[in-house]
């Protein structure tokens, strides 16, 4: 009996090892530039700022303007806290990417079921135990030790106003001066996506299979629509039409004005990462490790590139390039208008951040914890940046 | 290795568990209900084998506790009467352990498939895509609907209702399968391992889904019916918890309802050692293999 016992025991813990298998996951936001320097949070809850032309140079960090800020945990410390693949942790962990508006860079924090926006001074934050320096200009969202749901997907800035959708299932819209909020819309499912904007509306989505336009004011709701499947990636909205993948392996192209389908495309599997759209191409990255090039009006297959494993990164353009980089690691650089492989450039780490492209340079976040700045037209990985030792 | 454990047994029950969810209207806690009823019905057979080979072993006890003291210094000797006795009962020692390692991969599955449909973390959605089917039932239900009566399933239970079921069922389960001892000693350590288990998951469903708690709920619940019907009753649950034999004291109703294997005979009956010895061991001897051979709901 005492033999079955220690059996069962071990069979239990086991099973619950096995049932938290998996790496821990690094490297979800993407970046921010602003004035020279990249902004971009990690998953143990930092905020860092470097300066490419300090990396590049070699220079110890930090150098001028370069800062790494830890956002304290939220709720009370040594509250209970759940194994790593739950989420009952109060640790701050940062998955969107961080927004520069004016002399603040806002970030958006993931803390279990709890989240907030903390906005803090671009240059050097002035946070002293969590609590902004108002002098500066610093906020939080909800502001003391209140919070909204786990914010997953990126804010987006217009003209002063910051939208972010929240794991409560609501769209918050803030005055990003001041942290104040203008308005919320309930839509009624989790949000993990990042809200569109274009002239009059903003376009969100939840977890619930819908889609909603809610005018900029947040008086009304424009229109919304229920899809079969709910919406996996953040909506990406050009010439009055929405793109988006759906977690039916689908990707939809909506009609901005009145919610009405344009076309669809079934690709392999989920189109997990935003879409990038350029001259009348939309180029989706797909988890079936495609890239599809598809005509934005028509939605016809203009070309597909095969990559050797799936891409959850949301691709970059920098002039007629298209990057993009798989799980596997490998950086993969192709002519846009062709689909043609000008390179391919292996980092040998996951990727899952959103690429970050400017001029010759293509900055990635690898799962690794480090940074790769990759010149695109030699290949060449010109510098790294390791952070996981930067206090 | 991990590829073929996806493919052949976590990628099958982790989609029938999510289609299973669309079927019925999207919620997922009824799914995992289901899911861990009809797994557990498919393994009854399997059930049924290894509670009437624990139950056997039980029986047997006394009379390898007699062994264990009479051939302490003798290891070899005592190995080969305890073979002998097992083989005289009809009993294989091992058969309580491989219908429990043949139902492991199948229990280990389900976990992961709930761990893993919940996704309760962007990364653990992100994961989840690779073990998909592209069945449209499947496709559709993605991400789940993690309401379920007051628990929100991805998250721990806030209250500890959940905690206390799980605890509760865990501890009858137990108790209806552990005999009491006779040793002092044991019985504190057999004490210990059934308080142990039950607070050890009370206490990570503080910490865990709660999808994965109702799982634990469900599945001990199965469990404690099983065993009632197998063994015909409550088992040891109902039996008191340090027996000992007292020539004077007469057995408990409890015991003369559903005998546990600690023969209690008072002095006045009591034969001569060997004919009570002989007597005894045939007695014990006959219930193991009666045991063994008795089918479901047989009592």
């Amino acid at each position: 009996m005492k033999r079955l016992s220690l059996i069962f025991c071990l069979v239990a813990l086991s099973l619950l090892v096995l049932g938290c298998a998996g790496p821990a996951w690094e490297g979800w936001s993407g970046f921010t530039e602003y004035d020279g320097i990249l902004y971009f949070g990690t998953m143990d809850g930092r905020v860092l700022a470097i300066s490419p032309e300090a990396r590049s140079q070699g220079l110890p960090f930090p150098s001028e303007n370069e800062w790494a800020f830890t956002v304290p945990s939220m709720g009370t410390p040594g509250a209970m806290c759940g194994p790593a693949c739950v989420p009952a942790s109060t640790r701050a962990s940062i998955y969107a990417t961080p927004v520069v508006a004016g002399d603040l860079v806002c970030v958006c924090i993931y803390a279990g079921e709890k989240g907030k926006l903390v906005a803090m001074d671009r240059l050097a934050p002035g946070y002293t135990e969590g609590v902004p320096l108002r002098s500066k200009g610093e906020w939080t969202y909800p502001s003391g030790v209140k919070s909204i749901g786990a914010i997953v997907g990126t804010p987006v800035l217009v003209e002063g106003t910051l939208y972010v959708g929240s794991s409560d299932g609501k769209l918050y819209a803030l005055d990003a001066a001041y942290g104040e909020k203008k308005w919320e819309f309930d839509t009624g499912g989790k949000v993990w996506t990042s809200p569109a904007v274009e002239d009059s509306a903003v376009y969100v989505s939840n977890y619930e299979r819908k889609l909603f336009a809610v005018s900029i004011t947040g008086n009304s709701l424009l229109w919304e629509i229920e899809l079969p499947a709910s919406i996996a990636s953040s909506p990406l909205i050009s010439e009055d039409t929405i793109f988006f993948g759906t977690f039916d392996n689908h990707f939809y192209a909506v009609d901005s004005s009145n919610g009405s389908e344009k076309w669809t495309f079934e690709g392999g599997n989920w189109f997990w990462s935003t879409p990038v759209v350029k001259d009348g191409v939309v180029y989706a990255a797909c988890l079936d490790h495609q890239i599809y090039a598809l005509d934005a009006s028509t939605g016809d297959k203009l070309w597909q590139f095969a990559t050797d494993a799936p891409i959850a990164s949301a691709p970059a353009l920098s002039d007629n390039l298209l990057v993009a980089a798989s799980e596997s690691g490998v950086i993969y650089i192709l002519e846009s208008d062709s689909g043609n492989l000008v390179r391919a450039v292996s980092i040998g780490y996951p990727v899952m951040a959103p690429l970050y492209a400017e001029e010759n340079m293509v900055f990635v976040h690898a799962k690794n914890r480090c940074v790769y700045a990759v010149d695109l037209q030699s290949g060449d990985k010109v510098w790294e940046f390791p952070y996981s030792d930067i206090k | 290795m991990a590829e073929l454990w996806n493919t052949i047994i976590l990628e099958p029950v982790l989609n029938s568990l999510i289609a299973l969810c669309t079927m019925l209207g999207g919620s997922f806690g009824l799914a995992i209900i289901v899911l861990t009823v009809v797994v557990r019905l498919a393994l009854f057979p399997l059930t049924v084998r290894q509670t009437q080979s624990t139950k056997a072993m039980q029986t047997l006890q006394p009379r390898v506790q007699e062994l264990q003291k009479k051939y302490a210094k003798n290891q070899q000797k005592l190995q080969q009467e305890m073979m002998k006795l097992y083989k005289e009962a009809g009993i294989n020692p091992l058969g309580c352990l491989w219908p429990m390692l043949i139902q492991l991969p199948i229990w280990i599955a389900l976990y992961q498939s709930i761990m893993q449909a919940l996704a309760a973390t962007p990364e653990n959605l992100l994961n989840l895509s690779q073990h998909l089917y592209s069945w449209a039932a499947v496709g559709q239900a993605v991400p789940l609907n993690e309401h379920f009566l007051w628990l929100q399933l991805s998250r721990p239970d806030p209250n500890l209702i959940l905690a206390i079921l799980v605890g509760g069922t865990m501890w009858v389960q137990q108790k209806m399968v552990t005999p009491p001892a006779t040793d002092p000693r044991q019985q504190s350590m057999t004490s210990m391992t059934t308080m142990m288990m039950p607070l050890m998951f009370g206490f990570f469903t503080l910490s865990f889904p709660s999808g994965l708690a109702l799982y634990w709920v469900v599945s001990n619940v199965i469990g404690i019916i099983i065993q009632y019907f197998v063994s015909g009753g409550w088992g040891y649950l109902r039996a008191p918890s340090a027996p000992r034999v007292a020539p004077t004291q007469a057995p408990p109703p409890a015991q003369a309802q559903k005998p546990v294997p600690v023969h209690k005979i008072s002095p006045n009956e009591r034969p001569s050692k060997t004919v009570q010895k002989a007597a005894e061991e045939s007695k014990t001897l006959k219930k193991a293999s009666e045991e063994k051979k008795r089918g479901l709901f047989g009592r």
